[in-house]
This record gives C-alpha cells, structure tokens and sequence, in this order.
C-alpha cells in the first residue's frame, strides 16, 4: 500500500459524497475512517493538515454550508493528487520496430478525409480515395495512410476493398512487409485480400511465404492462399497434393487453381478428373493450354454425340443435360486447339441433325442456334487467330447462309484491312429494299449488323474494340456509316440499350452510335438529319436528343412531335434534357426547346407539374434570352405552387 | 509567397472547394489564360452550367495571399473557379503575356487607395465604454453567478448521482438563462451537465465515469463562481469596466478583440513560430468545432496554441484552420491572458519554408528532462481554473516498450509513460503509430504532446503528437 493511500481514501469517499448527496455527510463513516486515517500524514505535512482541516470543518458544518466547502476541499485534495502523482515505468525498454511506408506532410484537410473513408462507413467513401489516388497517389505511401489502407482490405463495402486492393497492388513490393506484419492466417476477408495483394505484386516469388501460410490457413484465407498458389508452375506438385486432401468448395479451389498450370504430370491430372467428373471441364475456362482445349472439344462432343438424333427418333435437351453443356460452353469459349477447330467442323458437318433437336417444356434452348452463338462468343473471347480462319473458312463453305455471317464479320475485322471488310460485307447490307429474296436478304443484313454489334469505338483512343477488348485489325471504314444511314432495313429494331428514361431504343441506331466517329464531321452530316428523322418517327425524344447533342445537332422542330410519342413527360426529365442541352447549345436555341416543350403541353399534369411548367419555360426562355445561364433545377422548383 | 499546393489549400474556405477547383483545372474549364508580365496577376475564363463563362482572377500585387475575383454569385470567398485558377497557375499551364483588363486594373487603383487612405489616416480613437451599461451588465453576471451558485449547491446536496433521474432540460434552460446574463463560460458548464444527464439516461454503464466528468465541471465551476464573485464587485466597485489581463475574463465568457490584447500589452513583437501539431475536435456543450494548432516559439522554446473555433450550424460560414508545415514571422503576435500553452493570433505573418539550420535546433528548445517538463504540468493542473493537460517538448533518450507500455526515457533516465489520452477520443490516438515510424528516430530529437494526469493509475503520462528530429516534425497526428 501507498504511504498516500489515506489521501486517495479520502479522495475516494469525498467523490462518493458528492455523487450520494452531501446530504449524507454525517453518516458516512468510511469517510469518517479515511479522515481518521490521514491525521497521521496531516502531522507530518502541512498539506495534509489543511485537508484534515477542510474535513473537519466539512464534517461539522451545516447542511447549506456543505456543498461549498466538499467542493473546496476536492479542489485541495485533487491538486495535491496531481502534485503527488508518478512517473514512468520500470523494467527493461525494448527497442520499437521500424514501420513500412515513409512521411509524407500531408495537410489534416487532405490526411483526414482519406483516412475517414478508409476506416468509417457512409456514402462517398470510394470516391474520396479515389480522388486523393489521383492527385497524390504518394500520401498512399505515409506510415499513417498505409495501415488504413491495409484495414480497408477488410472493409465491408465491397468495393471500397476491391479498391483498396488495386493500389495496394499499384503500390507494389514496399508494402508487402506492412501486408505480411500482423498477417493472421486464421483471419477473415480481410487476411484473404492480403494474400491476395501479395500474391498479385510478388507473383512466383510468394510462393515460399504462400507454402508457410498453407498449413495454418482457414477458409477465405485458405482459399486465396491456394488461388495464390496457382501463379507459380512450380507448385504444381503441392496442388496436385491436395487435390487429393482438399474436399468441397477448398478442392474446388485448388482445381481453379491447377487451372492456371502447365506440364505433363497436371495434364494428366486434368484427363483423369474431367473422365471422373465431366461437370468439372468447367474448371478449365481459364486454361489456354492446347490439351485443355483438347479435353473441352472431347466433352462438347461427346455431350452433342448424345444429343444427335438416334436411330430415327429425334432427342430432347433436357435441363441436366443443358447445365452439362453450359458447364462445357464455358471451357469451350477462346479455345483454339486443333482438335478444337476440328469439333467445331464436325458440328457444322451435323448441323442438320441438331436442328431437329428440342428442349424440355419451358427449357426455350434451341441447340443449333446456341453453338452458332457459342461460337461466335468463343471467336471474340480468343481474339485473332486460328479461330478467325475457321469461321472465315465456314463463312465461305455457307456463303448464301446467314449462320456463319455474323463470325466471318468480326474475323474479318480483327484480321483484314477495313476497305476489305467493306467492300466483302457491305453488299450484305442494300440501300434499297429488293424486289426478289426481301426475307433472305434481311436475314443476311440482320446477320452482318450483328457482327457489327460486337465492336464499338472507344471514344478516348478512337480505336475499335471487338468486344471490348480486341482491337479491329484498322479503324473502321467510314463508308460503313453512309451505307448503314441509308440502309432498306433498321433492324435490329430492338435490343439497343434502354435509356434511363425507360425508351426502348433500336438496336440498328445504337449499333450505328457505337460505330459512328462523333467527331467527324461527315460522320456528323450524315447521323444529324438521320437522327432526327429516326426521332420524329419513334419518339424517345431523351435518347436520340442526348446523341444529337453529341453529334452538334439539336432537337429543335422535332422535340415537340416526338415528345408527343410516348407519355406525358416527368418535368424534372425535361429540365435534365434542357440542361445537358444548354451544355451543348447556344442560349437561343435552348430556348427554342423550351418553346417547344411548351407549346407541346405534353407534361404530366398530376402533382402541379404542369402548373410549373408553365411558370417556368417561360420565365427560362427570358432568362436564356437575356444572355443569361440556364436555371438550376432549385429555381424551377421554387416556383411551385 | 510561392505559391503552393498547401497554400491554395489554406485559402479555401473549406477543402471540398479546394477538391472542386482542383477538378475544374482537371477537366480542363478554363480558357483564354492571360497573366501580366510581372507575373502578379492572372486571369482566364471558367466553364460553368450556363452558357457563358465565368471570369476569374487572382492578384498577387499586394503580396502575401491573392486577391481572387471571380464573375460567379458564389457565396464562398474564394470560390471554386478562384481556386481552380490557382490551380492552373501551379499546374504551370500556358499563360499568355497581356495587359491587365480595365476593370481589375480599376479595382486595383481604388484599393490601393484604401489602403494609402488607411495608412496615413490617424489612429482610431478608443471608444469610450458606456459604463452606465456595464455597470448593468456586472449587476446582471452577479446575479446569474448567485442563481450558478444556488443550482450547484442544491445539486450537491441531493448529490450528482441525482442527475440520473433529473431532467437535462433543467440544466439547459438554466444554460440558457447564465447565457442571457452575460456569463457564457458557465452557460457551457452548465451544458456540460445537461450532457451529462443525457449520457447517463442514455447509457446507464456509462455512469460512473459521466458522474465523474459532472464533478470534475462542478469543482472548476464552484472554482469559478468564487473567484468571479470577487472579480466582478472588484470591478463595479472601482468602476473598471475594460477587458482585463486575466484568464477569469474569458472563463466567464469575454471575448477578446486584436486591439484589446494590444491596448492590453499582451503581445511579443517579431515572433517566429512553426507548428508541432494540429488536431480538430467537436466539443458537444458548445456545439462547435476547435481547430487547434500548436506552436513553437523558436527564440522562447514557448508552446503557444493557436484555437479556429467553428460552430457547427456556421461551419459553412468560418473559414477552416489547417496544418501548416511552414515557419511564419509574424510581426505583432498576441497572446492571450493564461498559463502554460497561451492562445496567440495575429493579423498578418509571413510563411517561408524552415531552413535546415531552424529545424536542426528545434529539438534543443525542449524541456532540460522529463522532470522539468513535469514540475511545469503539475503546477498547470492543479489550478482549477486551467485545463487538466499541457502541450510539452521532452528531450528523447530513447523511446521502448516495457511489456505492452510505449515509454518515453529522456537522456538522464528519467521516464514517461505514452499513452493516448482517453478524453480526446479514437480520432486522437497516435501513441501506437510510434510502433509505425518510417524510422528510427534518430539521436538528439525530442517527444512533442500532451502531458496529463491519468486518474486510473495516478500518474502523469504524456499523449505523444509529434517527433521532432534535427531533419524535421513526424507528426503523429496531423
């Protein structure tokens, strides 16, 4: 015990008084006893005696009296707490450790946002460390910033870990000591990301930590670690290990990740398992090895083989017979062995035969059709290559035949010069509707849009992407945009994609859209007038006004008539579209639209829509006429009833 | 001033606009950038919603921060377009050589001759205090400190853990009444209490340590009352009603002024400060946020502190505080009356980057060792009218760990625990970052942070903010 114990007793018991009530003052006889047990201190020092006379005259004053003077005496009793307070600590001092990371002077107004959205929760979290990446991507680097960007691995908010991850990667190996620090292989999502990080800076080089973590891994942690495992061909003695040890959702785990490997003793590995588990071909999608793609053609044809019609009745798909082939469909995607190719000239070889293929009751799958689609799926998946010559090879074996258009098309645009394309495939596309053979044409022009379909321009490179991701052998043709702006059919009609404002759009303009070069001037005297037209003849005003202002055109003289397409308009939608016009176009001819709008009287007229309509368009014309910005949508709606 | 990133952030009113200039220059929304050929003013046009531009300018002629003008109705000074230009100016866009336009020049003309008018007009007579209103506001401040008086007393009595089943509203309406008699630095003890009242009602587990609070406030308060008593019939009796060098005054709620301090010789002349830490904290009694800066004096050695204070419904309206990496020279710097970490301000200073030399012989303007560092706390908190805590420099031995403790020996041996004080909450812990530094700090540097008594275990700790080494401040915080 303390040789200041007393004055804590008393401290202790005054503190009690004052939460009881100095009301019961006189019958605390602990406070009682601590005071009697401080006499011999308050003898000692004077101190002490001024808080043995501070009790005395506590314990013995009136009650009004009391509040005041138990104040004045905690006064005393907490100063001299504070004078008589220690210091330090004893035993020996081990060293700290030196952190990852470095300084960086970074401002609590840029520090303390960033570290906000990576340790709290809320809306507008990705966007704030989005933004801080962009503009200074080194605060990730600070020794405070880096641990909170470490923890939002584990965030709750999907997205904010998957970022998190993704600049932890851009990062690269500094960070991978702070990652390994405090790693818990029993851990949860967040552990997993680690490993996950680590693996994707490190590559094959995490394969020694990867091999240490294994045994004490649990779950999502195990998983990545043998996902991690995958990156590293020389692990593919261990993965062949615990397929043999891994049971359920694990072991799958380690088949995705054998996946990824190579060599003999894994291919032999893969032959066994898809003959013991057909269902599990499904695993190889990932794979681009040659007996991978030989093991997918043997199990799509061997799944087709029992599909073909036998001994003169015909078959029926059924649904475990549809997941079996969409399992397959996925290793057969990008595939491009020899006997791969050769699968696929065997289907069309028993093309008629699987025509005369039906599904179940309420299956809709149409067997014949599909492995058109899958291949032309698996050509966009695996790029130029043999795959382009195959289908251009069967284009040419059916070149009346729509089936193989399609195909042929995006070949040809991955592989050939974009004066070839056209001149090949644009007479598949007539300008003027044919006498003879309307239906057949149609479907060769439906055929050659639908190749089409799969590129698109990238807006930032001007390169033209097939799907998305291979670049078209040569920019497009433009001579495509004036032969699809005149063409005898706009089909697709449908399929385009559904704005915002719930307009079905035609799949023929958006496909035109994708392909068109916005900036080009020709471009743009050719889709302006047609987009106009396209508008006054099927409304969907939001859609094709936004594509016009795109292309510097305006709406003017067909907004009204189109608006008067659909149903009365949401005015709020309204004043969006004026506003994105107002971005485009110069005051006068937002004004005019207003106008339109106006004398269209095609707004809602429920919830006084209309009633703000009127008071706004109008005063909005004055405004835009006197050289003024356009309103935001506060001002309209202050002018509500 | 050269312009820099941290200064354009300075200027913002708040940083979402800075973030919302930045993305302006980003996005390339300005054009036709001209700048005169001396390079002291910039101007260009901004792309907002409407149609036409924005025009936007910033003036460095008179030296120190910018003049931004902007044609937007913005009511942010500077705006986001000001800002953004800013922006393009150290983004070290293409600027072409041109005249400067005849309304800014215009502008520029009439306040230079404000200026000329102000420096050569005479001084601003003193005003002359109406006394016979002060004498009624001392009346009145008398009279609320009986009826603080009254209410602590019958509080005690019934005793504090009464709070439990009294009505916050009480102690808010009795806030409220202390605020109307001029009394408002009890008006917030008193809100303390009404917070104290809800936590407990609230979250019952969390009692004892809310009661405690309640009388940690109550001692100051009775403290207080005591003390201002005196003060203030001192006051009526001679009849002097100006502000006064005392740290009473602002306890009961004065505010000071600039010239006040000065009228009052509270001031040092040609001072040079540079800041060792900023943090931000919400004080829920008074409602408002406190952007507090800590600085060094480096002639003194003197740990001043520099107190924004941002109410929370007019957070939009008062310009935000920041860090600032930079050493000011400040001409007149005031302080405020106090012991220990004054509160200082000023009116204008001029920032430059520290020089190797400067940062090289900060660490020396510590403390001699822990227990001179010691001594000067313990002398703080025990007045009851001072805060419980005060910023210190201690001179750095090393810094280890005993089991899971962080510790603080100074080179005589001398020893510390580190700890985060509890009462700054989560976002002030930094104590374990120390476990983080990029580095080892090196010899002859010192601990920055906030010396305190920890009641848990009666002893002085030290809530560490920054590292201060012969290269330069590892801030902890921010």
């Amino acid at each position: 015990m303390s040789g200041l114990q007393p004055l804590y007793d008393v401290k202790e018991r005054l503190e009690y008084a004052a939460i009881a009530g100095t009301g019961l003052l006189g019958e605390d006889f602990r406070l009682q006893r601590a005071a009697e047990n401080l006499k011999p201190l308050a003898a000692a020092s004077p101190v002490f005696a001024k808080i043995d006379g501070g009790l005395t005259r506590l314990l013995s004053a009136p009650p009004e009296q009391r509040p005041g003077l138990l104040l004045d005496l905690l006064a005393l009793v907490d100063a001299v707490a504070y004078t008589q307070a220690g210091t330090g600590m004893e035993g020996e001092l081990a060293p700290l450790p030196v952190g990852s990371g470095r300084y960086c002077q970074i401002s609590y107004g840029q520090i303390q946002p960033l570290l906000a959205a990576l340790t709290t929760t809320g809306g507008g979290r990705v966007e704030t460390v989005q933004s801080a990446w962009d503009n200074h991507p080194e605060f990730f680097q600070d020794y405070r910033v880096l641990p909170a960007v470490i923890g939002g691995l584990g965030d709750s908010y999907g997205e904010m870990a998957e970022l998190c991850a993704k600049l932890l990667k851009t990062l690269g190996p500094s960070v991978v000591p702070a990652l390994r620090r405090g790693f818990d292989p029993d851990g949860k999502k967040e552990m997993a990301r680690r490993v996950e990080v680590i693996a994707a800076i490190e590559g094959a080089g995490a394969t020694p930590w990867l091999r240490e973590a294994l045994p004490e891994a649990k779950k999502d942690v195990r998983a990545a670690v043998i996902t991690a495992l995958g990156a590293d061909q020389d692990n593919a003695g261990l993965l062949l290990d615990l397929s043999k040890s891994e049971r359920g959702k694990s072991r799958e785990t380690v088949l995705r990740a054998l996946a990824l490997l190579d060599g003999e003793a894994v291919a032999d590995f893969w032959r066994a398992e898809v003959e013991k588990r057909p269902e599990n071909v499904e695993f190889l999608k990932t794979s681009r090895t040659d007996w991978a793609s030989d093991l997918a053609a043997a199990s799509l044809r061997s799944l087709l083989e029992e599909a073909l019609p036998r001994e003169g009745r015909n078959t029926q798909i059924t649904r475990e017979g549809l997941n079996a082939l969409t399992e397959c469909r996925a290793a057969v995607l990008g595939k491009t062995s020899a006997a791969m190719l050769d699968c696929w000239r065997w289907i069309d070889q028993q093309l008629p035969a699987f025509r005369q293929v039906t599904s179940a009751p309420g299956l809709h799958f149409h067997l014949a059709g599909s492995l058109g689609e899958w291949l032309l799926a698996s050509l966009c998946q695996a790029g130029p290559g043999p795959l382009c010559s195959l289908c251009l090879e069967l284009w040419e074996k059916h070149p009346k035949e729509p089936r193989y258009l399609p195909h042929a098309v995006a070949a040809s645009l991955l592989t050939r010069s974009a004066a070839e394309v056209y001149d090949t495939f644009s007479p598949f596309v007539p300008t003027a509707k044919p006498l003879l053979g309307g239906e057949q044409k149609k479907e060769l022009h439906n055929a050659v849009l639908k190749g089409l379909s799969r590129v698109s321009r990238d807006e930032d490179t001007g390169a033209y992407l097939v799907d998305g991701v291979w670049p078209a052998a040569q920019p497009l043709d433009p001579r495509w945009i004036k032969r699809l702006v005149h063409a005898a059919w706009r089909t697709p009609e449908g399929g385009g994609s559904a704005y915002r404002y719930g307009e079905a759009i035609s799949g023929f303009d958006t496909i035109l859209m994708r392909l068109a070069d916005q900036r080009d001037p020709e471009t743009r005297r050719e889709l302006v007038p047609y987009l106009r037209q396209r508008m006054r003849l099927l409304g969907n005003y939001q859609t094709y006004s936004r594509w016009l202002f795109q292309l510097g055109g305006s709406p003017g003289g067909v907004l009204g008539e189109a608006m008067k397409k659909g149903k009365p308009a949401y005015l709020y939608y309204i004043w969006e579209l004026l506003n994105d016009a107002a971005k485009a176009l110069p005051g006068d001819e937002v004004a005019g639209l207003c106008r339109e709008v106006l004398d269209a009287k095609w707004i809602r007229p429920t919830g006084n829509e209309l009633f703000l309509a009127n008071q706004a368009l109008p005063w909005t014309i004055e405004q835009l006429r006197a050289g003024k910005p356009f309103p935001a949508w506060e001002d309209w709606w202050r002018m509500r009833k | 001033m050269p312009l820099t990133e941290q200064s354009i952030l300075l200027l913002a009113p708040n940083p979402a606009a800075a973030e919302n200039g930045r993305k302006l220059s980003q996005k390339g929304s300005y054009s036709g950038r001209r700048r005169t050929a001396g390079g002291d003013l910039y101007w260009a046009e901004c792309a907002g919603s409407g149609k036409n531009p924005y025009r936007v300018s910033a003036d460095f002629a008179a030296g120190g921060d910018p003049v931004c003008r902007c044609s937007c109705p913005s009511r942010q000074f500077p705006c986001k377009h000001a800002l953004g230009l800013l922006f393009e100016v150290l983004g070290q866009k293409p600027f072409e050589t041109a005249e400067a336009p005849q309304d800014i020049a215009e502008k520029r003309a009439r306040q230079a001759a404000r200026a000329a008018k102000k420096e050569s007009g005479a001084p601003a007579k003193p005003k002359k205090p109406n006394a016979a209103a002060q004498k009624k506001k001392l009346d009145k401040q008398l009279a609320g400190l009986d009826m603080a008086e009254r209410m602590v007393s019958e509080l005690l009595t019934a005793g504090v853990g009464a709070l439990a089943g009294s009505s916050a509203q009480t102690y808010e309406k009795l806030a409220r009444d202390l605020g109307s008699s001029y009394l408002t630095g009890l008006q917030t003890s008193f809100s303390r209490i009404a917070l104290t009242v809800r936590t407990v009602q609230r979250d019952p587990g969390r009692a004892q340590a809310a009661y405690g609070e309640a009388l940690r406030v109550l001692i100051a308060l009775h403290s207080t009352i005591k003390k201002a008593r005196v003060f203030l019939q001192r006051k009526l009796e001679e009849g002097a009603y100006s502000a006064e060098d005392t740290v009473l005054f602002e306890a009961l709620g004065g505010v000071w002024k600039l010239e006040d301090l000065r009228a009052a010789g509270a001031f040092r002349e040609n001072a040079r400060l540079v800041q060792l830490s900023f943090d931000v904290s919400y004080d829920e009694a008074k409602k408002e946020f406190c952007e507090r800066g800590w600085w060094l004096d480096t002639a003194s050695g003197q740990i001043d502190q520099t107190l924004n204070l941002r109410p929370a419904k007019a957070l939009k309206y008062v310009k935000g505080d920041d860090s600032r990496f930079d050493l000011l020279e400040i001409p007149v710097l005031c302080t405020y009356p106090g012991e220990g970490n004054r509160r200082v301000r000023w009116d204008s200073a001029n920032s430059r980057p520290i020089t190797a030399q400067e940062q090289a012989a900060l660490p020396a303007l510590a403390q001699p060792d822990l227990a001179a560092a010691v001594k000067l706390v313990k002398g703080q908190i025990k007045n009851t009218l001072l805060p419980k805590y005060m910023a210190v420099m201690a001179p750095i031995g090393r810094i280890g760990m005993a089991g899971d403790v962080f510790v603080l020996e100074d080179p005589k041996g001398g020893r510390i625990v580190l700890r985060d004080r509890a009462e700054d909450g989560a976002d002030h812990a930094s104590t374990a970052r120390l476990a983080a530094l990029p580095e080892a700090v090196p010899e002859g540097s010192a601990l920055f942070g906030m010396m305190f008594y920890d009641g848990a275990d009666r002893t002085i700790c030290l809530h560490p903010y920054s590292v201060v080494t012969p290269r330069r401040v590892i801030r902890l915080l921010y």
